[in-house]
């Protein structure tokens, strides 16, 4: 996967693990807030209930008013129940059994205490203290109830709140992952056909994607449209430059070998000289402006069918008994313009042609990240100190080899272009083994 | 040899059919492709220059069709185009050379007797060594047995086309064919005054009278 398509995944995955954690937390705690209130009031009820029962409870005794034991609830007498009271009269007080020997807080003012109180045995005490009036005294009354098992399942309830909604998330986006990399699936076909544009593996993006991506693939398609036929024009305009100015080299060439001048040598020479000249400068000038270089990311050479074409093209200009062999890869595909590989294999093995006794071997092959084009022959080979000359950046190669039958110049332009080197060796078939690397474009 | 130039420049073509008449060959010369691709299948030619970029149609589509009525004569392409895409579709198309301008005469005079050689069965020869007899084409000289014979310009072309048809009946309206290009007037008494001044320099059996037929090249091997 690409840097790209990970930053819109995880940018679209950080934002929703934010939204639905302080969402869920929000609405999670929200929902536990209104509930304990709610079950506080319901208990605050009950507990008024109980100081009723209690009020109920309280009877005019000989002398004294006299807490009915039989009408209070048990709870009140088993130690710690979890259930208390504490009633005050003016000169009198009762204390349930249960309380042991805790004392109930007094609330300051009458209705459900607004904190919890600490109780008994870490228990937490929900309070409500109700005022009577009876028997001619005033009556206040204060009830409790242990409030730590409801605390204890709010607890549990947040545990498996929090777990259940932590599995949710994982799920939720996970199921986002998978959503998100089905819709950018179009764009991952389209990186990778233009991956396989820049490999030359094809020549145009498929326009069957999501109307999102249309206009977008169809602006690449146009562009590369565009640069094939820039290229194309640029090269007829070229083509027919060439034409207007090489037919009257053509002729002047022709007429300065006219009979005229056979009394005229060194006139003859000088002109021929100079013709020689402008006809190496266009041609040279020319063939670099033809170049494609990398102007075409979808340009390919293909090894199967070009050349044997290009071989025998050699075998029928040489003529001679010459063996040219070639070997490539199946199917080997060299991701630049057919031209310009055209022209640097045809210099080069015209080249290997000229000077080989019998054999001339092209060798095509790919490694990891380059093209390997070797090129040997038998003939007599360049010494090596001469080599260096050859191979030398900005030596100016044409007019030192031309003797040496090399015109590299235009093989020279092309691997620069290409990005690639050349060097020279000495051939295994005993001459010239010319080798160029070609860096495979990076995607 | 009779040459037919298929140029729509002029000027080169002036050039190139001054130089090959100097070179001893018969020119015919045509500057648009229509025409050219109906004489250059009609008339005897011996080899074709062709240009690429022509008037009417261009110099691949016309060898395209001569090649596909099994039209077979040398056809050396005469062209500025000079990238090897190019060249590749011009010797696929049929031609059997190709000389990118600009060029020097010399050159071309090189390509156009080494097709001819080759077109006539004589493969991978530095000059025309037929019957005991080598041809010094560019001094128009004959050399026999070491000894080189000064020739008239007719007496050269006319040994020429013996020396490529070496071993066959020959007949006079063939060596008119030939020897002389669409508008030169044509007598076959010329030519038997030439066989004459020929066999007088060569020895008088170097070239044999087939009554009724014509003539055949032997050269000195056999006598």
């Amino acid at each position: 996967m690409m840097r790209a398509f990970n930053s819109i995944q995880q940018r679209l995955s950080i934002s929703l693990i934010t939204v639905l954690i302080v969402v869920g937390l929000i609405f999670a705690q929200m929902s536990l807030w209104l509930f304990d209130q709610g079950l506080r009031r319901y208990l605050e009820n009950h507990l008024r209930n109980e100081t009723e029962l209690l009020v109920a409870a309280l009877a005019r005794g000989v002398n004294n008013i006299e807490l009915d034991q039989r009408r209070i609830s048990a709870a009140y007498n088993r130690p710690f129940s979890g259930h208390y009271f504490a009633i005050d009269l003016d000169d009198q007080q009762w204390r349930s059994r249960s309380s042991w020997d805790y004392a109930l807080p007094e609330p300051a003012q009458p209705g459900l205490m607004q904190a919890l109180a600490d109780g008994p045995q870490e228990q937490q005490l929900l309070i409500v203290r109700q005022d009577y009036r009876r028997f001619g005294k005033n009556i206040l009354i204060v009830v409790a109830q242990d409030y730590t098992p409801m605390l204890d399942s709010f607890r549990r309830v947040q545990w498996i709140a929090g777990g259940l909604g932590l599995g949710a998330l994982i799920l939720l986006v996970l199921l986002q992952r998978y959503l998100v990399a089905r819709a950018l699936q179009p764009l991952e076909q389209v990186r990778e056909q233009i991956a396989q544009l820049q490999q030359g593996q094809r020549s145009a993006l498929d326009t069957k994607v999501p109307q999102e991506l249309h206009s977008l693939v169809q602006q690449i398609n146009h562009l590369l449209q565009h640069t094939e036929d820039t290229l194309t024009r640029s090269r007829n305009a070229l083509g027919n430059l060439g034409h207007a100015l090489k037919t009257p080299l053509a002729i002047l060439f022709s007429l300065a070998n006219r009979q005229e001048l056979n009394h005229h040598l060194e006139l003859r020479e000088s002109l021929r000289n100079q013709l020689e000249h402008m006809q190496q400068r266009i041609s040279r000038e020319l063939g670099r402006a033809r170049l494609a270089g990398e102007a075409l990311p979808g340009a390919y050479f293909d090894c199967a069918a070009e050349v044997p074409d290009l071989v025998n093209t050699l075998g029928q200009i040489h003529g001679r008994k010459l063996a040219i062999k070639w070997s490539a890869p199946d199917n080997l595909r060299l991701p630049w313009d057919r031209q310009d590989i055209l022209e640097l294999l045809g210099n080069l093995l015209d080249n290997a042609c000229k000077w080989a006794h019998e054999n001339v071997q092209l060798n095509i092959e790919q490694t990891d990240s380059d093209f390997i084009l070797t090129i040997d022959d038998d003939g007599p080979g360049i010494a090596a100190a001469l080599r260096e000359q050859v191979v030398a950046r900005g030596a100016r190669i044409d007019e030192h080899i031309q003797g040496h039958g090399l015109g590299l110049g235009i093989v020279r332009d092309i691997v620069e272009h290409c990005k690639g080197d050349l060097s020279l060796h000495d051939s295994p078939l005993g001459g010239l083994q010319v080798v160029i690397r070609l860096p495979a474009p990076k995607s | 040899m009779r040459l037919l130039i298929v140029e729509d420049n002029v000027a080169l073509a002036d050039e190139l059919v001054a130089d090959l008449q100097r070179a001893g060959y018969a020119v015919d010369w045509l500057a648009d492709g229509r025409d050219a691709l109906y004489q250059g299948a009609s008339e005897p030619y011996d080899l074709i220059l062709l240009d690429l970029g022509l008037p009417g149609k261009s110099g691949l589509e016309i060898l395209r069709e001569w090649r596909a009525t099994g039209m077979n004569r040398p056809v050396l392409i005469l062209t500025a185009r000079d990238h090897w895409a190019e060249r590749i579709d011009g010797l696929k198309a049929g031609a059997d050379d190709y000389l990118t301008k600009p060029f020097h005469p010399e050159e071309l005079q090189l390509r156009i007797q080494a097709l001819l050689r080759r077109a006539h069965g004589q493969v991978n020869q530095p000059q025309l060594d037929v019957a005991g007899l080598q041809l010094d084409e560019a001094q128009q000289t004959v050399i026999k047995n070491g000894e080189s014979i000064e020739l008239t310009a007719a007496e050269f072309s006319l040994l020429r086309y013996f020396m490529l048809h070496s071993g066959k009946i020959i007949s006079k309206s063939q060596l008119n064919d030939h020897l002389y290009d669409g508008e030169s007037e044509r007598d076959s008494n010329v030519i038997e005054v030439h066989v004459n001044h020929l066999r007088s320099k060569l020895g008088k059996t170097a070239i044999e009278t087939k009554r009724g037929q014509g003539y055949r090249f032997l050269g000195i091997d056999n006598s």
